[in-house]
């Protein structure tokens, strides 16, 4: 979907309360997807939940500039990424490794090629944090567009500032890290 | 013949559930797990009357003018 405006003729009427059908229209169909991002980016459910809406505030200030270039859904993760390593740059950005540490994790990562295996779901969440943030930002942002299914690596791509082959390179890498990483979690 | 099971029906779901919890869950790339993850996500609906109260005193922006589509400016 090139165009916000079709996401409000597929969804047909959003809700009255909405000052505007397109800011309701793509809330509906796009607000799991900027929520998530948002939490497991930040890894704090209340800063996710006002990023998510300071990133919906923005879109909706800016809707005349959308042009259209890109779907809706890069369009506002290009916001959401934004915001959040803005917010991440205060005091979190310090904490996080380098992608140097990644290095070491890739090439130690005997295993990472097995499934990932989860017995106990309840505290799942908790352990994809603890790994996610062990990540680079590159590495966890990487990830979290991949997951979400609905970019191409050309799109991942633009929003990470690379080319589709060095996504797809990273990716591989990134997978091996978070395998490696989350084993350590259990 | 058929064999009567000793368990009352309460014990056998409980049978039956520790062994799903036993055998777990298995993702092949770190991309399906996190999928399974945003799938149990919620978002909580405060975002969304936030958001409507804030947009309703918020005008949204004026469509850009041609000539800066026009020139990429």
């Amino acid at each position: 979907m090139d165009n916000p405006d079709e996401c409000v003729t597929a969804l047909g009427s959003p809700s009255a309360d909405w000052p505007s059908d397109d800011i309701g229209a793509l809330y509906d169909q796009h607000s799991r997807a900027i929520f998530y991002l948002a939490l497991r980016f930040l890894g704090d459910p209340q800063k996710a939940e006002d990023a998510t809406h300071d990133v919906f505030l923005k879109a909706f200030r800016s809707f005349g500039n959308f042009r259209g270039d890109a779907s809706a859904r890069t369009w506002l993760y290009r916001i959401a990424i934004n915001h959040c390593q803005n917010l991440n740059q205060s005091w979190h950005h310090r904490h996080v490794q380098t992608s140097a540490d990644d290095a070491i994790w890739e090439n130690s990562a005997a295993k990472s090629d097995s499934p990932l295996r989860v017995l106990e779901t309840k505290e799942l969440g908790q352990r994809i944090q603890k790994t996610l943030d062990s990540l680079s930002e590159e590495y966890r942002l990487l990830l979290l567009l991949v997951a979400d299914g609905e970019l191409s690596y050309e799109e991942i791509a633009a929003l990470l500032g690379q080319t589709a082959d060095a996504v797809r390179g990273k990716l591989h890498r990134a997978r091996k890290t978070f395998a490696a990483r989350f084993e350590q979690t259990a | 013949m058929k064999q009567q099971s000793k368990f009352s029906p309460e014990q056998q779901h409980a049978e039956t559930h520790s062994s799903q919890a036993q055998t777990g869950r298995e993702f092949v790339t770190a991309e399906e797990l996190l999928r399974f993850d945003a799938a149990q996500t919620t978002v909580p609906p405060q975002i969304e009357e936030r958001l409507k109260r804030s947009t309703q005193n918020a005008a949204p922006a004026q469509p850009r003018p041609w000539w800066k589509n026009l020139f990429g400016q």
